[in-house]
């Protein structure tokens, strides 16, 4: 924290005092660029710093903690039994000895690269070679929300509003498209912290959509209100707007909310093309199992997310099984994994594939990712504690090696010990191939406190093509 | 009774500046003049009102004058008798005029129907629920956060302080009451013996305490860190939080000093107040102890079942242990030391059954049988009388244990990590550490902070209540008067109305009436070509040479639509409410003031409505003092397509065509005055009925474009 910064109460507050002393320059901007006109993007606030390698980002995140141990981190079972000293996570801190669970899973070395993946995901070990598999991520966070919160903002705590990832990336950025949002989240969250803008402000946050009929809320008229009519209104609301507008026209808000409604307007006609799915080949939608019960709901969101990437969104978030801890939070038994897994698999798989076929996956990084990973022991039960100190996010497309792993946990997969990666170094990889320096990206009027990226080394340079 | 108690001994001035540079914590380059204080912490000395007759009779208006006149600024002329009916209404009590006031203010010509208005809309109780909502932004009030213990019946908080401002209560008091529940002369009592004792509080004001209890959390720390935090923005203008982790670098703000404003609180705990009466509570523990009864047989009959699977679930486990963790499991708990009793803790995860362990050993036929037992236990509970409801609320009080403990600095602000050789003792910056604890550590703190001569606390109150009638504070950042937030723009005009809201007994209400029935906020909002230089001098308003236009705030927002609707429910006071969450299938009939809708935190769900998140209100968790206002597509969505202006459009119409019949220009006229408080001139009228060409079916279209005019949302 900086006391050079003109934060607030606890060095730090909210966005509302932030937004008021960076003044009407930022406001006026900040909407006024939401949208980005021809060419340029004058809604880009901070980068690019370097050229880019990617232009969009989807964001897989796993709600709950996914298991290294029983996906991308085989161990073996050799220590099965012995007891190690260990920290408790979730509710219990203390230090004590725990067992080593056996892992039933069995590994398979796929592709080229030979990466082993474990029996849950054997349609990503297809695409395994466009993968790079970081086995030695870390947070400080042993519990769920307070994890979510880090490894979504950077920083520990909501004393202060620091914003999502994706609304970061929102703001530096800029939409190419003035007709959709710049960062949305396709799924229920673990946390509404994932969705925030924070100071950066409510233009900013993410818009949530849905595959299905109605992407965003409020985004239809109601039922009976013929189009026709509607169109008519709208241009009458102009002539009876023009004359206050032109008694005000030195007014920047409103011009702000000039272009709100016309992007509001603008929304309804493109966010209902985007979730229309009835152009995509029944081959392109097998592709991400649309066709089968278990991995439909998630094939949908994922072949949105494509659709989204391709109309120019820049962060498109996708949250599996999110709501409370989250469903990947397997203390009971490993097994309440395998239908996360199998739901996940193909589409995931489907979606890079597809990605790759339309020549999008060298600018569009696709990542997957919990807020941790889990234990070797459990807590007494055939399921695995939450583990922060060591576990594994994987990064596809975008400029990013594929084929590798980089970086390893120890003998049973409980500490990162080989190249570890505070979890912000994800985040400094995925700016880095935004072409965005980290380093600068903070609001000067906030100082360096603002910055997204608070610890960690920066971005991952050896998986970087 | 004795009263006057008030052993201030506050001592401000002189001080000041001595404090300053002990403190050692200013920047090196100090500009000349370094022995000066600081503008915000020098004593208020009351400046001579300017003898600009011209500009007015009001100070106000001649403090302005003399800063336009130096940069050559012109004031416009005063604003439409009708815009500003809207502007005070919207501003006063956040709810629009009804076309029966606006007419009945045209009529008055007299030279004070102006006045008359304002001085109704401040009688008003609504007028309490409108500048409510603007305090419970600064003092953090929100219905619920992953913390707050205080959760249940802290509306409670908010009626009174609603209830505080209709009542005018003086600022001091309030205050005062929100510290220590009751007002400084009111703390201790003497008998005719010569015992002195506590007074009893006012009864109501147990509700004040609302305002520290929201802040306790699960930490033993929570609620003295939260309330330092809160106190010291809120009212002293002074963010001292950075002071929680290393020396204000540029404010005289020490660690030391904030761990001691934060020992002022440490003593203090949270307590839950039962708010039944005898009656209800006496029927609840019966309801209970029926209930507990027919529960008794079948939870021993279910214990008895599973124990021997438990026992054995439990011995495997025990099996497994390290032999030294063995050893002490097996100790019987009374032979453990401390340190086995810890171990035997910690372990104590791994040696839990879980219900879900034990169904997978158990035989079927027991597993029926349990199943069974714990469907009849499922019945009981939910036969049977429910009982009476048996509301809380949580207040604070001195823990006297606590407070005999010391106090210290934290690293870091970790309330795990107290430096043991850096004891703190209760105090406050500013003070020359001459304090009196007599009445209570908190007592003393409020008697010196609520002193007239403190210079922050009334300069910090007048500046708020200016931003909330101007839009912009006189000094910008309205919870730091400190030395990043730099200086006000009007100094002399803000220590004049810190003197006269002093002098003026602290009292509110005429402050508001004060500033708002200055010339400067009669002000029209346009700048026409006229006013070219003045726009090109001055593009921001700092010297207020015109009236802002501004968007409403949400809560303004939500009253205006459902109050055209001749929907809105004014009822004062109670808990908060869900938008759209009526009683199962039934549309209510009437919609409640939005600064009663629920807003809070949740780390697993969105308690915070999406109306007020679109709208730009925080959920609480931090004070707020100015909301942000964007203005986004979402925003717009929620005007065009939105259930709730549907339903409003609708109800609009029905209203028109009642009140109109089938007279469409009168129900034009009408649409216009209750929604953007005015007739609709010629131009607007013709545009109207073309649209409607004749169709009474088409005024909820109408009503729908004219909830959807930029004129509907903002004010002038």
């Amino acid at each position: 924290m900086s006391a050079s910064s003109p934060l607030d109460s606890r060095g730090l507050v909210s966005r509302r005092n932030f937004l008021f002393q960076a003044g009407g320059g930022f406001l006026g901007t900040a909407l006024g660029g939401l949208w980005a006109q021809d060419g340029a993007i004058p809604d880009a606030m901070l980068g690019p710093h370097f050229q880019p390698k990617a232009k969009s980002v989807i964001f897989l995140f796993m709600c709950g903690g996914v298991s290294h141990l029983d996906t991308f981190d085989p161990k073996g079972n050799a220590h099965v039994g012995k007891f190690i000293d260990a920290i408790g996570f979730g509710d219990n801190l203390a230090e004590m000895k725990r067992p080593v669970i056996p892992c039933h899973r069995t590994f398979t070395r796929y592709g080229q690269s030979g990466i082993p993946v474990s029996d849950w995901f054997p349609h990503v070990g297809g695409v395994i070679d466009d993968i790079a598999v970081v086995r030695s991520m870390w947070c400080h966070e042993g519990n769920h929300f307070p994890a979510v919160i880090e490894t979504t903002t950077g920083h520990r705590g909501r004393a202060f509003e620091h914003p999502s990832f994706g609304s970061w990336v929102s703001h530096a950025l800029g939409s190419v498209n003035r007709d959709l949002p710049s960062f949305v989240n396709i799924g229920r969250p673990s946390s509404p912290v994932q969705l925030t803008g924070g100071y950066l402000g409510a233009s900013v946050s993410a818009t949530p959509f849905q595959a299905g009929e109605v992407p965003i809320p409020n985004l239809h008229p109601p039922k009976g209100t013929p189009a026709a009519e509607r169109d008519r209104q709208m241009k009458v609301l102009e002539s009876m707007n023009a004359e206050f507008r032109q008694r005000y026209a030195l007014n920047s808000d409103i011009q702000a909310r000039m272009k709100a409604y016309e992007l509001a307007a603008s929304m309804q006609l493109s966010a209902p093309e985007a979730v229309d799915f009835s152009k995509e080949p029944e081959h392109v939608k097998a592709l991400y199992g649309m066709d089968e019960d278990i991995t439909r709901d998630f094939g949908k969101q994922l072949l949105l997310a494509r659709r989204l990437a391709e109309r120019g969104v820049r962060f498109i978030q996708i949250c599996h099984s999110g709501g409370g801890n989250g469903g990947w939070d397997a203390h009971g038994d490993m097994k309440s994994h395998e239908p996360l897994c199998r739901a996940t698999d193909k589409p995931i798989a489907g979606l890079i594939r597809d990605l790759k076929q339309r020549g999008m996956l060298d600018d569009t990084l696709v990542v997957w990712t919990s807020e941790f990973g889990r234990t070797p022991w459990s807590q007494n039960t055939t399921g695995r504690d939450h583990n922060p100190k060591g576990y594994t996010s994987w990064m596809a497309g975008g400029g990013i090696k594929g084929g590798i792993i980089h970086g390893a946990t120890d003998e049973v997969g409980y500490r990162a010990v080989e190249n570890p990666h505070y979890y912000s170094d994800l985040h400094a990889t995925i700016l880095h191939q935004l072409g965005i320096d980290h380093t600068k990206m903070f609001i000067p009027e906030l100082g360096p406190v603002s910055r997204l990226v608070e610890d960690g080394h920066g971005p991952i340079r050896e998986i970087i093509a | 009774m004795v009263s006057g108690t008030n052993r201030t001994g506050v001592k401000f001035g002189g001080i000041i500046a001595a404090a300053f540079l002990a403190g050692g914590t200013l920047p090196a380059a100090e500009p000349a003049g370094a022995d000066e204080p600081w503008w915000s912490l020098a004593p208020v000395v009351e400046p001579p009102v300017p003898a600009l007759e011209a500009a007015g009779e009001n100070p106000i208006d001649r403090f302005l004058e003399v800063e336009r006149q130096s940069r050559g600024l012109e004031a416009v002329g005063p604003a439409d008798k009708l815009v500003l009916l809207r502007r005070v209404y919207l501003d006063l009590i956040g709810l629009p005029p009804s076309p029966e006031d606006q007419q009945a203010f045209l009529a008055d010509s007299s030279p004070d129907a102006y006045e008359k208005v304002v001085d109704r809309l401040l009688e008003s109780e609504q007028h309490a629920v409108r500048y409510g909502r603007h305090w419970l932004d600064v003092l953090r009030y929100s219905d619920a956060d992953e913390r707050m213990t205080a959760a249940p019946g802290i509306h409670l908080w908010r009626d009174w302080v609603i209830d505080a401002l209709a009542d005018d209560v003086p600022y001091d008091e309030f205050v005062q009451v929100q510290l220590t529940g009751r007002r400084s002369d009111e703390r201790t009592q003497m008998s005719a013996t010569g015992y002195r004792s506590e007074k009893e509080m006012r009864p109501g004001d147990l509700f004040a305490l609302g305002f520290l209890a929201r802040g306790a959390g699960v930490g033993p720390q929570d609620l003295a860190i939260n309330a330092v935090d809160t106190v010291s923005t809120a009212f002293m203008g002074m963010t001292v939080g950075c002071a929680k982790c290393h020396d204000h670098m540029f404010d005289p703000i020490s660690e030391v000093d904030y761990y001691s404003m934060k020992a002022l609180f440490d003593p203090l705990v949270l307590r839950k107040v039962t708010l039944a009466g005898a009656d209800d509570l006496i029927e609840a523990g019966k309801v209970m102890a029926e209930r507990d009864e027919k529960r008794a047989p079948l939870v021993k009959e279910l214990a008895a079942l599973l124990e021997p699977f438990k026992s054995q679930l439990y011995e495997e486990r025990v099996e497994m242990l390290p032999a030294e963790v063995k050893e002490v499991i097996r100790k019987p708990e009374e032979a453990r030391s401390v340190a086995e009793q810890k171990i035997a803790d910690d372990y104590f995860p791994i040696l839990r059954i879980d219900d879900g362990k034990i169904d997978e050993i158990l035989p079927d036929e027991i597993r029926k049988q349990a199943g069974a037992l714990k469907k009849q236990l499922g019945e009981v509970d939910r036969s049977g009388p429910r009982g009476p409801e048996i509301p809380v609320f949580h207040t604070v009080e001195v823990d006297r244990i606590r407070e005999q403990e010391k106090s210290y600095v934290l690293t870091s602000g970790d309330a795990a990590r107290p430096e043991l050789d850096n004891e703190v003792q209760p105090g406050w910056p500013f003070s020359g550490g001459d304090y009196d604890f007599r009445d209570g550590r908190v007592e003393a703190f409020t008697d010196w902070l609520t002193a007239p001569e403190n210079p922050l606390f009334a300069r910090v109150a007048v500046n708020r209540m200016w931003q909330w009638h101007f839009g912009t504070g006189l000094h910008q950042q309205p919870s730091d008067f400190g030395k990043q937030a730099g200086e006000p723009t009007h100094p002399a005009l803000l220590d004049w109305l810190a003197a006269e809201f002093v002098r003026g007994g602290y009292r509110m209400k005429r402050m508001h009436r004060l500033m708002v029935t200055s010339r400067a906020y009669r002000m029209a909002s346009e700048s026409g070509p006229a006013e070219a230089a003045s726009q090109q001098a001055d593009p921001g308003n700092t010297w207020l040479w015109h009236f802002r236009l501004e968007r409403l705030e949400a809560e303004p927002v939500w009253d205006s639509i459902h109050a055209a609707a001749g929907k809105l429910d004014l009822a004062v006071g109670g808990r908060s409410f869900e938008p759209g969450r009526g009683r199962r299938g039934k549309e209510a009939a009437t919609v409640r003031r939005a600064s009663y809708m629920i807003r809070g935190y949740s780390p697993s769900r969105d308690l915070t409505p999406g109306f007020l998140q679109t709208f730009d209100v925080d959920d609480g968790r931090v004070p707020c003092p100015v909301r942000t206002r964007t203005v986004t597509a979402p925003q717009s969505l929620f005007l065009m397509n939105s259930p709730e202006i549907e339903t409003a459009s609708a109800a609009l119409a029905d209203r028109l065509r009642e009140s109109a019949g089938g007279d469409l220009k009168a129900a034009v006229d009408e649409a216009y005055r209750l929604t953007v408080g005015r007739p609709p001139d010629e131009a607007e009228t013709g545009r109207a009925l073309d649209y409607l060409q004749g169709d009474p079916d088409r005024l909820k279209a109408l009503c729908w474009l004219i909830f959807n005019l930029d004129e509907f949302i903002y004010v002038r």
